[in-house]
């Protein structure tokens, strides 16, 4: 090997084997990865493009730097216990990502998969661990070791009458009395991206376990029009917990994910089971 | 060839070579001063988190870009520079160009760091630089590639050393790599997890392959010419060689990964077949020094150099290992990996890097007067080397031990996420003293480099006839 052109070539090949398997080959197969058919035939098409005010959001996780201790991607069962402490209803697949601006899967865990986020905190939620990550009312956050953002809020004197989304808090972080916490603008976008996060309707390439029963989806697995009332069922299921004025345009659009509720064992129950203590 | 000439030839580099050295050992004070940073905040949630650009994701980020494009490239470059040019037995070709290099590679990290702390990152890993610094850095390193190129084409006619196709692959590698994630992250950014995809490919590749030629390169010099005795064998060597190449570049991808699973599949096959690089230059270079390591005293350019050769080869197998689906399924996204990381980072490259500096330094800086060996402080480089092993052994042991026992608690879904964390606080106070060391440590390299540089100028002075009242001093 002391010819420099040779050295040349075989390096050049080596280099165009690797990019042609994990660049080109891949952006062919997914380049162009189109809104999936769900299991559940919903009437509107899976994933959808979050909205405004999350997008802003994911602009604000990037710039913190969320993605260095939260992943936002759910392993099989096999591959983890990802799916039993309740992260999610099935593993991710890429079909989740395609309407992200920045994807950030994230590499490290040093606090708990947001992947579906959104199906177990509301805006709210999200800005109250924002605040004080120990306040939440979960006695496992006590030892939260995540920082507090309160840089994303302004605490300012109460006016004629308190701002409506001024953020309630448990009285050892309130702040003086006549004073109120309001979260900025970023701070509502980022708890709006995060509690829209969700990858909650089963896709072909992650089907629900074996068992489960749809109603509202042939059992061939073809696109049969869908049956308008279990996907209003879903919706309702869905929205039950985001009652809160600060996202309520936010969760509207996306809400009719998950499978109507009409089998025994509906995934939602194992997300939002209040006695299971995995919350951040 | 006579020393002198030698001498006077590898005189020509020295602008350059000596402005990215010192560059990187600044920017390594920054990566090591923002990894303490980092590293108390994971114990200390309240420490310094009042401020947006104190924030632990921004620091992070940061510290490892810093350590990365601060320190890694650059100083990766410089000794790859010098290497063409020992072993080509040539003039640096165009060292103005490569001068122009240096410094527009370290304002564009600076320019970056500056982005990165303000929010301005990417928020893909090690490929943080905004799309606006990007391309200053791309133009620089190949500004500074050419010259590394040139200098190539313009060697004594001869065999090539195994040290030859290491650099030259590392010119070439990053280059490749580095241009396709900015272009499909950056300027024309793909669709979805595909992004994610080529930001691990990315991170794998500049690890493995560039780090991994870059590194060996002085290694596969300094070893047996420290020790005196020839290369065991160049074929092992070559083996490694394009194994490296062409198994180095496949992987990066978690088990889990939401990608189709050929793509992880393949991903393992590749990190797999790294064992094959990593047992042949392992046993090619035990072959060569054998047992006679311990006897020899080849100075820190040895130490740093062995010390950066066992860590590689660790954190080689480690990565192996860690590949493993049934061993995955436990360490990923732990602790785990960031040991594997840190180690091939400070431990491998930075330790390898260093050795190579330790030997070049001199010989550059003390080249137009003459000076021979010896000018570096004995003392504060012995401080530093043991800074140094005593800071990455310890971090590696303390997050590895704590990223096993957080994989393991992780698996019982009993265990809240909160206690599995609570668990590995011990780890992770030990591992505070990691950066800690490492900062003392480069604080005594940088003394150290300033002392020689003084040394050097002084001495300039009193050579030259012209230095004005320094003629007297020197008689």
């Amino acid at each position: 090997m002391n010819n420099g052109p040779v050295l040349f070539l075989g390096l050049f090949a080596s280099m165009a084997i690797s990019w042609v398997t994990f660049v080109l080959g891949p952006l062919a197969q997914m380049g162009n990865l189109q809104p999936a058919r769900t299991v559940a035939a919903l009437p509107v098409a899976y994933p959808n493009s979050p909205p405004g005010l999350a997008a802003q959001g994911a602009g604000v996780y990037r710039a913190c730097g969320c993605a260095y201790c939260h992943t936002q991607q759910v392993r099989p069962a096999e591959l983890g216990p990802d799916l039993a402490r309740g992260w999610g209803i099935r593993r991710s697949v890429a079909h989740d990502y395609i309407f992200d601006g920045t994807v950030m899967l994230g590499a490290q865990r040093l606090g708990p998969d947001l992947a579906n986020a959104g199906l177990r905190m509301d805006a709210m939620a999200v800005l109250a661990r924002l605040w004080e990550p120990r306040m939440v009312n979960n006695l496992d956050s006590a030892h939260s070791m995540m920082p507090s953002y309160r840089y994303l809020f302004d605490v300012r004197k109460i006016g004629r009458a308190p701002s409506a989304n001024a953020l309630p808090v448990r009285p050892e972080y309130a702040p003086p009395d006549g004073y109120e916490i309001v979260p900025r603008t970023a701070a509502r976008a980022l708890a709006a991206y995060v509690a829209g996060l969700r990858q909650a309707p089963y896709l072909f390439e992650a089907p629900p376990p074996p068992g489960t029963v749809y109603t509202n989806a042939p059992a061939s697995g073809t696109n049969a029009p869908p049956d308008g009332s279990n996907a209003t069922n879903g919706t309702n299921a869905t929205n039950g917990t985001n009652g809160t004025n600060a996202t309520n345009a936010t969760n509207g659009t996306n809400a009719p994910l998950l499978p109507g509720g009409t089998n025994g064992g509906n995934p939602q129950s194992a997300i939002r089971n209040p006695q299971s203590n995995h919350d951040p | 060839m006579s020393d002198e000439a030698r001498t006077e030839l590898e005189a020509s580099g020295a602008a350059p070579i000596l402005c990215l050295f010192a560059g990187a050992s600044l920017w390594l004070l920054l990566a090591s001063i923002l990894a303490l940073l980092d590293s108390v905040k994971l114990h200390n949630a309240g420490f310094l988190a009042s401020r947006p650009m104190w924030t632990y994701g921004r620091v992070h980020a940061a510290g490892d870009t810093a350590l990365l494009y601060g320190f890694c490239v650059p100083a990766a470059l410089g000794v790859g520079l010098w290497l063409l040019c020992r072993l080509g037995r040539t003039r640096l070709a165009g060292p103005v160009v490569a001068t122009v290099g240096a410094l527009g590679w370290n304002a564009a990290v600076a320019a970056g760091l500056w982005a990165i702390l303000r929010g301005g990152g990417t928020g893909y890993e090690v490929f943080e630089m905004p799309g606006t610094v990007a391309p200053l850095l791309l133009v620089s390193y190949l500004l500074l590639g050419i010259c590394g190129v040139m200098t190539f084409r313009q060697r004594e006619a001869g065999p090539l050393y195994p040290s030859q196709w290491f650099v030259i692959g590392a010119l070439f590698w990053f280059a490749w790599i580095f241009s396709t994630a900015g272009l499909l992250l950056l300027a024309s950014p793909v669709r979805g997890v595909l992004q994610s995809l080529i930001a691990w490919w990315y991170e794998h590749n500049l690890d493995t392959v560039f780090l991994g030629f870059a590194g060996l390169a002085p290694i596969f010099y300094f070893i047996p010419k420290l020790s005196g005795r020839p290369l065991h064998s160049s074929y092992q060597a070559a083996l490694a060689f394009w194994m490296l190449a062409l198994a180095g570049s496949w992987g990066g991808i978690p088990g889990g990964a939401p990608l189709p699973s050929w793509l992880v599949a393949v991903s393992l096959v590749g990190t797999v077949l790294t064992v094959v690089p990593i047992a042949a230059v392992a046993m090619n270079l035990y072959l060569t020094v054998g047992d006679a390591l311990p006897a020899l005293d080849g100075g820190p350019a040895l130490r740093f150099t062995c010390a950066g050769l066992i860590f590689w080869v660790v954190a080689g197998a480690q990565q192996v290992a860690g590949a493993l689906p049934s061993v995955g399924t436990l360490t990923d996204y732990t602790w785990f990996t960031v040991a594997q990381r840190d180690l091939f980072r400070n431990g491998f490259a930075a330790m390898t890097m260093f050795g190579a500096i330790y030997y070049i330094v001199p010989r550059l800086a003390g080249a137009k007067c003459g000076a021979p060996d010896g000018l570096w402080k004995r003392s504060l480089a012995r401080l530093h080397f043991g800074l140094m092993l005593a800071g990455v052994a310890l971090g590696y042991v303390a997050l590895l031990v704590a990223g096993v026992f957080q994989g393991v608690a992780f698996q019982n879904p009993a265990n809240s996420f909160t206690a599995v964390m609570r668990g590995t606080m011990m780890g992770l106070r030990l591992s505070t003293l990691e950066p800690l060391l490492l900062t003392l440590g480069t604080m005594a390299f940088l003394l150290n480099f300033a002392l020689l540089l003084k040394g050097c100028m002084a001495r300039c002075r009193r050579e030259s006839p012209a230095g004005p009242g320094m003629g007297k001093e020197g008689a």
